[in-house]
């Protein structure tokens, strides 16, 4: 087909122009939606700076006087919810049961159950929030479907909605999402249990089955003892110690110096010579806590293990131990006839500490 | 419980969570307090160059300097401000990090969420202690 030269002309003209307007429309569309945000966001500091006033004559009024806070107009109550919501990890006592009473007045614990199964994954997660921040006992068993959320963060709110709540009928369910998750958020997954308090640890000891059949729910055991310094869990903890699974032995060991009971020390000290690196490591850790001045003598042979890491906790383990531990490790790394492993690693820590001024 | 502030009591609240600084503001400035606050650690160790201020309260996680730093270089001070009564907030439960920041110099230490009511209690019971002992 052939156009003439004309023509050509007039269509460059006309797409060009097409273009233009339909950039122009964009731009335009941008800036209005810009505009929009920037309205919704200063509509926003403005609610939150006059609430904050107003929130702190209501929670700080005095005894016997009226607690005074103004009405929420209906189109605010989501922004009223996300402004309570900036609260709930900070206020404890009386204020949080304010808060509470601030948020009931909502009028949206009715549409709870629906929104804990909106399809928006935001809707869920701050649903869950709510449960828990606002402790709403009643609707617990409501969050534990979102347990099987495939949304990650929807379902970690709903494990610490459930645990924070402190009742151990969740502690199944929850337990059963922890061990779903993978290994490497073991911390995040901890801090979740955590919100179950001390009451826990006793709850697993009955519950789980054998570490040997279960060996990462005893980990994880472990663990949460050593976190809450839980001392009625030490039985337990020396069984472990003699687990055969490493990871649960490291584990135990970790708590047991958590612990610091000198009454263990006997029990530990056996497991400077363990055949795996793991627990060498955490028994040269938990050596000087446990049996202070005592463990040096066992300290100091760890210092010259094959594997740095107990080298290493060997070593701190002697620095912190303080003038005892210090003149220890100076002995080391002046004695030409000391093992070359432990007097490097002596010397080593010397300088670390001496670089921070802890000589 | 009524408690008699000496005239100005002045408290340096250390805090990134502005929502959270400005309740315990509320909270102390009912008590009769003069609150400043400080985003961060720098801050926090700027202001109390600069005023005569007779409680810390800090929080533990913070950009650019966070509370545990903070407490070491308050301390690092001379007197009197490095001897200021210094409470710690944090919204983390590990002991081994409350047992840090004691060790360095930490008067006390609270975890969130806090009682406003609670806290309170314990800078009135610090700011006691700190007029004994001086």
């Amino acid at each position: 087909m052939h156009l003439q030269p004309e023509r050509v002309l007039q269509i460059l003209i006309w797409g060009s122009l097409v273009l233009a307007a339909f950039l122009g429309a964009l731009v335009v569309l941008g800036a209005w939606i810009q505009y929009q945000q920037d309205r919704l966001n200063r509509r926003r500091i403005e609610r939150f700076q006059a609430w904050e006033q107003d929130l702190a004559r209501y929670l700080f009024s005095t005894e016997g006087e009226p607690r005074p806070f103004p009405e929420v107009a209906p189109e605010d109550k989501r922004l009223f919810q996300r402004f309570l919501a900036r609260y709930h990890a900070t206020l404890a006592g009386q204020e949080a049961e304010a808060l509470k009473a601030l948020y009931l007045r909502l009028g949206v614990l009715d549409s709870l159950p629906r929104r804990l199964h909106h399809r928006l994954a935001t809707v869920r997660a701050q649903a869950a929030q709510e449960v828990a921040a606002f402790r709403l006992e009643d609707h617990l068993g409501l969050v534990v479907p979102l347990l099987d959320d495939p949304v990650p963060y929807v379902a970690h709110l709903a494990a610490q909605a459930l645990a924070r709540s402190g009742d151990l009928r969740f502690a199944r369910p929850v337990m059963d999402w922890v061990l779903r998750e993978e290994r490497y958020q073991r911390e995040r997954l901890l801090r979740v249990l955590e919100g179950f308090g001390p009451g826990l640890l006793p709850w697993l000891e009955t519950h789980l089955d054998s570490p040997e059949a279960d060996p990462e729910s005893w980990v994880l055991f472990a663990l949460l003892a050593a976190s809450l310094r839980h001392r009625e869990s030490a039985p337990r903890l020396l069984q472990l110690i003699h687990s055969p699974s490493v990871d649960i032995q490291a584990s135990a060991l970790k708590a047991l110096a958590a612990l610091a009971d000198p009454l263990t020390y006997p029990q530990i000290e056996p497991l400077a010579h363990h055949g795996a690196w793991p627990v060498r490591a955490q028994a040269a850790k938990a050596l000087g806590l446990v049996g202070g001045p005592d463990a040096i003598p066992a300290l100091i042979a760890l210092t010259s293990d094959p594997v740095y890491e107990v080298r290493r906790n060997a070593a701190q383990g002697m620095a912190d131990l303080g003038h005892a531990g210090t003149e220890a490790l100076t002995w080391l790394a002046e004695d030409p006839a000391a093992d070359r492993f432990a007097r490097d690693i002596a010397r080593e820590r010397l300088e670390w500490a001496d670089e921070r001024g802890h000589l | 419980m009524n408690r008699l502030w000496p005239e100005p009591t002045r408290v340096l609240v250390v805090e990134d969570d502005q929502a959270t600084a400005r309740i315990i503001q509320a909270r102390l400035e009912m008590e009769g307090l003069i609150v400043f606050l400080a985003a961060n650690g720098v801050d926090g160790l700027d202001i109390l160059h600069r005023e005569a201020i007779d409680l810390v309260t800090t929080d533990l996680m913070m950009p650019a300097m966070n509370g545990f730093r903070l407490v070491q270089e308050i301390r690092d001070l001379p007197p009197p401000k490095g001897r200021v009564p210094i409470l710690l907030i944090s919204s983390n439960q590990n002991e081994q990090d409350m047992v840090r920041c004691l060790a360095a110099g930490a008067d006390d230490y609270m975890t969130k969420p806090i009682s406003a009511q609670v806290l309170v209690e314990r800078l009135w019971r610090m700011h006691q202690r700190a007029r004994s002992s001086s």
